[in-house]
């Protein structure tokens, strides 16, 4: 059977469905709209203003949205939210981490404190600044400039931050316009600057990240070793990516901020790259060590070569958290090629970046191994307590942590803005949200239906603020 | 073949992975499993379908998982695929209509199927592009 993913990039094509379910949202008594290609349709089809279609240069300079402009980009999250996580939704409790309950903390958490640390960041390297933090991934690998944080600002802090916060009745729809719009704009201008083709997410181009420049995939290109399923590379490169990508998920307490792929790219003999960033030691996180002890650099980046024509495959999304999912979904044995680069610090010069081949790999997947049971030995030695609080370090901090550091204002926003200090507000919450069960059955809820993303007023002051700027 | 329970299926595999099924309640019983040295004798079985919780076990050569909830876009899911372990999601026993709820209070379900599988003898089946069947042995 040939394969028909390009099909999927005809400017009529509705793509597939990965799903059965729907999604209403705040459009009660129109169709439910669906997962994929569709649903973005059906979901631009349904806005108010022009913010869903191809923005310019001079649109994203613009300082602030417009009321309708602020409520599409609400409801368009909150559908491309559904599509990416309803699903993961399903996946209980954790048995280690409370997710859950770290998660709605930190989301409205970010809803609180982003604002002024955006605002900070805007005035201190200007718009070109913001923009520029966005192209720079276009020239690097290795880079948390990517799609899972730069979607975050907008859909996690904003989006379910303030969800969570109407959930539990301490905000009402028209407050913090002005700090909601504040963290829109970052996103949309971080977003425009790393993809340079007017969308602002993935999902608004079929689902294609294709942001590195030619000169950047051609070099990588030329590093793909042959590795055909069955050999001992293919296992080599196989059994490598799986363990440093569990690794990154473990670092970052069971989240996608671990991993990062881009593309599909279509290489010169027909076949589909993928750019797979995987972070396997962050060094803001303390928990980290065990990661420095087995000398694991901050990222290894899989380069992973597909055969489309071989797999028949009928659809690739790479999905604004970073995650590739095919049909047919097993795309691991039609990997004929690949390579691992490692990127040591984050701050690392992209000069210094350096290959490994994969024969080379062995000694380098032991210490992924030891350093992922040392993680897991530390972790399960963890209170509740400090597992919910360092997994809100890593959303609320991990999330804008790239943008920071790249604008150079992670320093001031540390000293100056006191980033690691816990709103006493949310410190509050942390008592409330497992009473009548908010945190495991109010908020996905609210989430998933699509209901708690409350719009704006029509008529509302988009000057409105509760925010107490110092 | 007698197929006594099935889930998503996480990704299309021909491998057919057979062992005990071993419930694993707590990251203590990964450990101790994992220092028994009797890994690739069982099919996990955990309650979430999250990785962190059977991290070491996965990247320590499991041969088969299964979940009581969770889905092919859990981060089980993909990292199962990732390490080519079949692994079936949201698990549930084909003689029986209890379903498992998201966001439901799901403790009788979890008990039933646990109870159903734990310690038996099977055979995964993870072929198909949705579902996965677990078969017993004798």
């Amino acid at each position: 059977m040939a394969a028909k993913y390009t099909q999927r990039y005809e400017s009529n094509d509705n793509g597939l469905r990965f799903q059965e379910l729907t999604y209403t949202g705040n459009f009660v008594g129109l169709e439910p709209v669906p997962d994929g290609i569709l649903g973005d349709r059906i979901m631009k089809s349904r806005a108010q203003s022009h913010v869903l279609e191809q923005v310019s240069e001079a649109d994203v300079r613009v300082d602030d949205f417009t009321i309708p402009e602020l409520n599409d980009l609400n409801n368009y999250l909150a559908w491309n939210i559904w599509d990416v996580l309803v699903m993961r939704a399903t996946e209980g409790a954790s048995g280690m981490i409370p997710r859950q309950e770290y998660e709605i903390l930190a989301m409205m958490h970010e809803f609180y404190r982003w604002p002024e640390l955006l605002r900070m960041t805007t005035d201190e390297v200007g718009v070109d600044g913001v923009i520029a933090i966005g192209a720079s991934a276009r020239q690097e690998i290795g880079t948390k400039v990517n799609c899972v944080h730069d979607w975050s600002i907008g859909a996690v802090g904003f989006g379910m931050g303030r969800c969570g916060l109407l959930a539990l009745e301490v905000i009402e729809a028209n407050d913090y316009i002005e700090e909601s719009n504040t963290i829109l704009k970052f996103m949309q201008r971080v977003q425009w600057g790393k993809r340079q083709d007017g969308w602002i997410l993935n999902s608004q181009n079929r689902y294609r990240c294709q942001i590195h420049e030619p000169a950047l995939l051609d070099k990588l290109a030329m590093l793909l070793e042959r590795c055909e399923p069955g050999s001992p590379s293919h296992d080599q490169l196989i059994r490598f990516n799986a363990a440093a990508e569990l690794l990154s998920f473990l670092d970052h307490f069971d989240c996608r901020l671990g991993l990062g792929d881009t593309g599909p790219y279509r290489l010169a003999n027909g076949n589909l790259l993928i750019i797979r960033d995987l972070f396997c030691n962050e060094d803001a996180y303390h928990w980290s060590d065990v990661c420095d002890h087995e000398n694991v650099p901050h990222c290894y980046t899989v380069l992973l070569e597909i055969d489309a024509e071989a797999m028949a495959l009928e659809e690739i999304r790479v999905n604004d958290i970073s995650t590739t999912f095919t049909r047919p979904k097993n795309y691991i044995p039609h990997v004929v090629g690949g390579a691992v680069l490692v990127r040591e610090k984050w701050d690392t010069p992209m000069g210094e970046v350096y290959p490994v081949s994969i024969a080379e790999l062995g000694p380098r997947l032991t210490g992924i191994q030891n350093a992922t049971f040392k993680l897991y030995s530390k972790l399960a030695r963890m209170c509740r307590r400090q597992l919910i609080t360092n997994g809100m370090y890593v959303y609320y901090v991990g999330m804008i942590l790239p943008h920071l550091r790249k604008a150079g204002t992670y320093d001031k926003a540390c000293a100056d803005y006191q980033l690691w200090e816990i709103d006493q507000r949310i410190s509050n919450y942390y008592y409330d949200i497992t009473k009548r069960g908010f945190a495991k059955t109010t908020v996905p809820n609210k989430i998933f239906s699509g209901a708690g993303y409350l719009p704006f007023g029509e008529n509302a002051d988009r000057r409105r603020s509760k925010y107490l700027w110092s | 073949m007698s197929i006594i329970a099935e889930g998503y299926n996480s990704f299309e595999t021909d491998k057919t992975p057979e062992g005990t099924v071993m419930f694993l309640p707590d990251p203590k019983a990964v450990i101790g499993l994992l220092q028994s040295g009797k890994l690739k004798d069982h099919i996990l079985l955990a309650e979430g379908g999250t990785t962190t919780f059977l991290a070491p076990a996965l990247s320590m050569g499991a041969i088969g998982v299964l979940t009581l909830s969770g889905a092919p876009e859990s981060h089980l899911g993909i990292l199962s695929r990732e390490f080519q372990i079949p692994c079936i999601m949201t698990t549930y026993l084909c003689d029986s209509d209890s379903r498992y709820v998201t966001g439901g209070n799901n403790g009788a379900h979890f008990a039933a199927v646990t109870a159903a599988l734990n310690g038996k003898r099977v055979r995964l089946h993870c072929t198909d592009g949705d579902l996965g069947r677990v078969e017993l042995l004798a």
